[in-house]
């Protein structure tokens, strides 16, 4: 029974300071996402210039295209266009943010 | 000891989970993954020396990406005739065909190297590959030389293509195959070899290549070709052009387009149509049979008016003068109606 108390004890004290230290961890998670979201807009800015460079110089953008055709139309495109494999990870991202 | 009851439970816990583990990766692969059914339909009419006829086009493209490194696609063609009975009088009649344009299998091994299998769009030069599509080509006729290198257009065998180096200031792609004879009823290929390779300046959009065919079959003939395709930066111009030659002939076309959209933007009135010009001639050296050339000289300067109208339609129209050294000269009047879809082939949402 004696070691019961700081048992409880030790669960209490892990469990009140947790908060704590999940906010302490929450911040370099914040910076990492600030970090990707940054790393996402330049790639999709790239694909953007990728996508003009390659496909625009035939034919137009669709007018819409929604995420689940646009794998499908882009890898059709790098077999066509024949665009590496860096340009066809760039207009994905271009085209589906 | 659990009881019979609590055992069965945990089995139904169990298979509960499973199914929904299963139906999640389902469901992530049908996002990565989905089949799609993309090209273009339209309705086409033509005059010339007072013969009038109209075809209407259903140009399917179906897109299955397998995988991570695969895709299956294929393009049909499926176009009717009509005309009258006899040319220029009689009742209207049509006849309707199907041509399989390409149904291939690509395994993109790594950034250089696609292997492809099955039929395909032979590579030679921009035309056929890259601007055969009916939602692509600005004007309703493909270039008199097209078959020159291609033939029907396909080839049966196995390619290898890609981009040899993608640097930022030039690309060099190439496209190499080999094509076997098949004389399957629809599904007719010759034997042959050849390529074509490109080189690519993507800052100024412009790309000049070259290309080459051998018939491995009769004569053995050759074929050669040059592409020149620019599209600037700077304004809405696109030019275009390919010379080819084969032992029955040679020629070339060149082509230049310019979308009005300086005038009101591309998404408005006047900025939405397209004026083009082409120019092609061909000069025939000796009579081959099934070419698909004219049979003689042929000069064709042409000039078409495209109208891109919201939700993928666009209208055109062209007239050509068609100067002909076998028969007397005539003017082409040609008008035409496409549209461009895309859609998943199952349901889902839009995301």
């Amino acid at each position: 029974m004696t070691w019961r108390r700081p048992l409880l004890t030790t669960i209490l004290c892990v469990l009140a300071l947790s908060p704590f230290a999940l906010s302490q961890k929450a911040q370099p998670k914040a910076d990492d996402a600030q970090m990707r979201a940054q790393d996402a807009k330049k790639n999709a800015a790239e694909g953007e210039r990728r996508f003009r460079t390659n496909c625009g110089r035939c034919h137009n953008p669709p007018e819409e295209i929604s995420p689940r055709e646009a794998r499908a139309v882009v890898r059709q495109m790098r077999v066509r266009a024949m665009l590496s494999a860096e340009d066809e990870k760039l207009i994905l991202q271009y085209l589906v943010p | 000891m659990p009881s019979r009851q609590g055992t069965v439970c945990v089995k139904y816990r169990w298979f509960v989970i499973m199914v929904f583990l299963f139906s999640c990766s389902v469901r992530g692969q049908a996002q990565e993954n989905v089949p799609i059914l993309s090209g273009g339909a339209g309705f086409f009419g033509a005059a010339q020396g007072g013969v009038h006829f109209y075809q209407p086009v259903l140009a399917p493209v179906l897109t299955v990406p397998l995988g991570a490194k695969w895709l299956v696609e294929s393009r049909a063609d499926l176009r009717g005739f009509i005309s009258r009975e006899n040319g220029t009088s009689g009742p209207y009649q049509g006849k309707f065909f199907g041509t399989l344009e390409y149904l291939q299998l690509d395994y993109l091994a790594n950034s250089h190297v696609t292997i492809t299998a099955g039929r395909f769009l032979t590579p030679f030069g921009i035309f056929n590959e890259r601007l055969s599509a009916i939602w692509i080509g600005k004007f309703q006729d493909p270039p008199v030389i097209a078959a020159i290198g291609t033939g029907r257009g396909y080839s049966d065998g196995f390619m290898l293509r890609g981009p040899l180096v993608a640097k930022p200031g030039y690309q060099l792609n190439y496209a190499v195959y080999f094509s076997t004879l098949s004389t399957v009823n629809e599904f007719e290929s010759q034997r042959g070899t050849g390529g074509r390779i490109g080189i690519f300046l993507p800052r100024t959009r412009l790309e000049v290549g070259a290309s080459y065919r051998r018939t491995l079959q009769g004569d053995g003939e050759n074929f050669q070709g040059i592409d020149l395709s620019w599209a600037p930066y700077a304004a809405p111009v696109e030019i275009k052009s390919e010379w080819a030659h084969s032992d029955g002939g040679h020629g070339y076309w060149i082509q230049a387009s310019y979308r009005l959209s300086h005038l009101t933007g591309r998404d408005a009135g006047l900025g939405r149509l397209e004026p083009v010009i082409r120019m092609q001639q061909f000069f025939r050296s000796k009579p081959v049979p099934d070419d698909f050339l004219p049979t003689g000289n042929l000069q064709r300067p042409e000039f078409g008016l495209n109208y891109y109208l919201p939700h993928e339609i666009r209208l055109n129209g062209s007239y050509a003068r068609q100067y002909f050294s076998n028969t007397t000269d005539s003017n082409v009047w040609e008008f035409g109606i496409t549209y461009r879809f895309l859609f998943p082939l199952w349901p889902g949402g839009s995301k």
